[in-house]
């Protein structure tokens, strides 16, 4: 073969090659960029949060999240609560009821027997789901009818809402479990052909994108539009470049620094949605680790209000957040009879002079008793965060308050007890630092109980600011097994009350997502829960 | 030549097998894939636990090179996760050809390594393409012009593109051609991807999507590979052999491509043979940059969540590249120098 002929075949191979592939169907589509790729899309085997934002549009689950974060009726009638019966009297039952007519993608019906088998997938020994929770906290899961799920716990569980998100299809995978004999190498789990979310399956080029097509069967009606495609850009530059392009619809995780950039374009929308993070300070009031100062609650309020943190969520910020109220800020939980301390530096400095607080040997640092009231505020090396310590350090020596700045590393800022690290073991007065509940959207944490404080007996608390209240203990203890949805948030209303009277948690900012929509889309509502609960409805204007 | 092939063969055995073994024990020590899930709520305690018996973390290093090399289809494993043996390995090991599976797509690895390679070759074979091209046309030009203008410019604008990092010259050519390109009502190139996922894979799509990546690759090396090709010329040019061939009234164009150049070839085969290999590994950051779905994007992806299957083949088929591909530099070596004898 001569040269020539080579390089000609390898051009022929190379035409071949790249044109081999799908050529998409025309219609109304919409592209959503994520920097990361989803490992799996059936929910045992991920936890990725943006693997977790893509099956949601291949499965519906009973319930999701709207707008306000407050439950959404999808596969069952109505939310299960005391008033319609669907929770027992005792807690411990919860009777889901589904819409009639339900059908998976392929036409097949959708019936309690697939959330019975979602529940046996998760717990079966033959599996291994990467976490079990919420589901071995189940009793049992019954299917009495087609149209009735009975799911039982052991005790009332407050969080029941986590429990099927989404719902597996046991026509689909049941045959695949029985002949393999464990459901973890399924085809569908990374090609759910099968489905019932808004959107079908279509195609997933790995490290390029996935693609679902509108389904015809899906509860809420036929979405508006045809495809959906799922882009996945790992490069922040490149995805910025990409949604300022066009190339793709729908962004998310962007630095709020970027946001003026993007809203410059003139087509792209810029909003903040809750993530259930709030950046806060943490006090510290355990008696042997903290500053004695610390132990009186009107300093600590002296402190929440000689901080301007408005100047931060306007100036470093770009005024696209504001200073959370409560650990709870933007979702139902959230006491709103509260408003965050105001910035008054006066009636600061009266608290301080009130609780005895003064500059007695005239140093220009408050003193009582001997102690200078010096006080350690401890972060991480995150740039902003200490951007923030200079602003404070400032502000409070304009006060009298003398700031001691100490930063971490992450890994050894966040240390547990046990490895030393030095939120844990209480080597601050107050820090700063961003965090969630455990299991947003479910409001529980574990952050403020007495049980949680880490001693060196019992290592393993996540109470760094050694606070106890047992009043607080009780009102979490009573949430914890208050399955009526209503009842629970009024008692979360008092506790956020109780933790904003004691002023042990103080929001700086209220730490949301933001979503870059291109202004082509319509009526999408974004929340930071279930960021695509709509996506049927949403339309694109030409 | 057909025992030294065989030789050289049978000798990289040995040399693959102490790879493998570093490589496994470099690659435990880079993370641990159950802390590296993902997600804003990882696993609770308890189920990393049971993940780590039921994928046998729980076990000594050098038990978990053996499952890797040999399989463990020969003794019970924790198919349930309690902390006993209870069922037959389903592994076959390396050795019979089975990678294991990946801890994140849960797929065999080979075939999610395989998935990859075309997209690399495609954007890996271009780019080279243009290296060796354009380095061929500048450094044969500037070998037979030297100091000249054009040898000045073109060297001048090699070392400028050389001495750029490429994250630079990628973001800087996607800025003019797709962003600045489009906002002044040109035609412009597309930011990211392989091709557009609504419009679909075609030839079209492919090829402008191909454009800058593979330019941003290209850009660097044509100065290192023309540079070579241009030292080489300069002084096969002015040796005696050329000069006898000039003598024998030679027509230049058969002088300077049949006698010069062939000998000129030598050391650029030697820099050819040692990148190709590593051409399957794909470009890291250009793949990042464009969103290009190739091998250096799942490197960078399954090293982030310490995949080790899917990183000890990707590793593993790297070096059986490298040294297939020695071998038949080597060979080459003795088509361009008759007197190079292999025995």
């Amino acid at each position: 073969m001569s040269l020539r002929r080579l390089v000609l075949l390898l051009v022929v191979a190379m035409l071949v090659v790249t044109t081999i592939g799908p050529v998409a169907a025309q219609g109304k589509s919409v592209t959503i960029a994520f920097d990361q790729e989803p490992d799996s899309l059936n929910p045992m085997y991920t936890t990725m949060t943006f693997a977790g934002y893509v099956y949601a549009l291949f499965l519906a689950g009973a319930w999701n999240y709207d707008a306000d974060l407050t439950p959404n009726p999808v596969l069952v009638s109505e939310i299960p609560s005391l008033e319609n019966g669907g929770i027992s009297e005792d807690g411990t039952t919860i009777t889901i009821h589904l819409k009639e007519g339900l059908l998976w993608s392929d036409g097949e019906p959708l019936t309690s027997e697939d959330f019975v088998f979602t529940y046996e997938m998760f717990v079966s020994e033959k599996n291994s789901p990467l976490t079990r929770d919420p589901y071995d906290k189940i009793a049992s899961v019954e299917a009495p009818d087609p149209l009735t799920v009975v799911v039982t716990f052991p005790e009332p569980y407050a969080p029941w809402l986590g429990t099927f998100r989404y719902v597996l299809p046991k026509h689909i995978l049941q045959p695949y479990f029985e002949t393999d004999g464990t459901l973890d190498n399924a085809e569908w789990n990374r090609a759910p052909v099968v489905g019932s979310g808004p959107f079908v399956f279509d195609s997933w080029e790995v490290g390029s994108f996935i693609r679902g097509v509108r389904n015809e069967n899906y509860v809420g009606g036929a979405p508006v539009l045809d495809t959906i495609v799922v882009r996945f850009i790992p490069d922040a530059e490149s995805y910025l470049a990409a949604l300022k392009n066009g190339d793709a619809d729908v962004g998310t995780f962007v630095a709020y620094s970027d946001i003026p950039e993007l809203e410059a374009t003139g087509h792209l929308n810029v909003g903040v949605y809750v993530s259930g993070y709030n950046e806060a300070w943490y006090m510290n009031v355990n008696p042997e680790t903290a500053h004695p100062a610390m132990l009186d609650v009107n300093v600590r309020k002296a402190l929440a209000m000689a901080f301007n943190r408005e100047q931060i969520t306007n100036d470093l910020l770009l005024g696209y957040t504001y200073p959370a109220v409560t650990y709870w800020e933007g979702t139902p939980y959230s006491n709103p009879d509260l408003a965050a301390y105001p910035y008054d530096p006066a009636a600061a400095a009266a608290l301080l002079d009130e609780a005895g607080w003064v500059d007695s040997d005239g140093d220009g640092i408050r003193d009582k008793d001997g102690t200078a009231l010096s006080l350690r505020f401890v972060t991480n090396t995150r740039q902003i965060r200490m951007d923030v310590q200079v602003v404070v350090q400032q502000a409070f020596a304009e006060l009298g308050i003398e700031v001691v700045l100490e930063n971490y590393p992450s890994d050894i800022f966040f240390n547990s007890y046990a490895d030393g690290g030095p939120i844990a073991t209480g080597q601050y007065d107050f820090a700063e630092w961003s965090s969630s509940p455990n299991g947003f959207p479910d409001p529980d944490t574990i952050r403020f109980t007495c049980d949680e404080i880490p001693t060196a007996d019992d290592p393993m608390g996540d109470n760094w600011q050694g606070y106890c209240n047992p009043a607080l203990d009780a009102l979490f203890a009573e949430q914890a097994k208050t399955t009526d949805y209503d009842a629970r948030v009024a008692i979360f209303h008092q506790i956020s009350q109780v933790i904003y009277d004691d002023v042990i948690w103080v929001g700086v900012w209220y730490d949301a997502d933001t979503w870059i929509l291109n202004s082509r889309i319509q009526n999408a509502a974004i929340n930071g829960a279930s960021p695509f609960w709509n996506i049927a409805q949403w339309d694109v204007t030409e | 030549m057909g025992r030294y092939i065989i030789r050289r063969l049978l000798q990289a055995v040995p040399l693959l097998f102490i790879i493998s073994l570093v490589l496994f024990v470099l690659m435990q020590a880079s993370g641990d894939p159950l802390a590296t899930l993902g997600g804003r709520q990882p696993p609770r305690a308890e189920d990393r636990e049971r993940l780590a018996r039921q994928w046998g973390l729980d076990k000594p290093i050098l038990v978990q090179y053996l499952y890797w090399l040999i399989g463990n289809d020969w003794t019970l494993v924790d198919v349930n996760g309690d902390g006993t043996g209870d069922q037959p390995g389903t592994r076959l090991g390396v050795l019979r050809g089975d990678f294991g599976n990946s801890l994140v797509t849960r797929q065999p690895a080979m075939q999610v390594i395989a998935e990859r390679i075309p997209n690399t070759l495609i954007l890996m074979l271009t780019a080279e393409a243009l290296i060796i091209i354009f380095s061929l046309f500048i450094g044969v030009y500037s070998a037979l012009h030297p100091y000249s203008f054009f040898d000045n410019v073109l060297t001048g604008f090699s070392f400028i593109t050389f001495s750029m990092p490429i994250f630079w010259i990628a973001l800087m050519l996607m800025y003019i051609f797709a962003i600045r390109f489009k906002a002044w009502g040109l035609p412009y190139l597309p930011t990211v991807g392989m091709y557009d996922p609504v419009v679909g894979r075609t030839f079209a799509q492919v090829a402008s999507h191909l454009v800058l990546p593979a330019m941003s690759i290209a850009l660097i090396d044509i100065a290192r590979y023309s540079r070579y090709i241009r030292s080489n010329m300069l002084e096969v040019i002015n040796s005696d052999y050329i000069r006898t061939a000039r003598a024998k009234g030679l027509r230049e164009r058969s002088i300077l491509f049949v006698h010069a150049f062939k000998n000129a070839a030598l050391p650029l085969v030697t820099i050819v043979g040692m990148d190709l290999p590593l051409l399957l590994a794909g470009a890291v950051v250009t793949e990042r940059i464009f969103a290009w779905p190739g091998m250096g994007r799942l490197f960078l992806d399954h090293l982030n969540r310490a995949d080790f299957p899917v990183m000890m083949g990707l590793l593993m088929l790297i070096s059986v590249a490298v040294v297939v591909f020695q071998l038949l530099t080597d060979l080459v070596y003795t088509w361009l120098d008759p007197r190079i004898r292999y025995a």
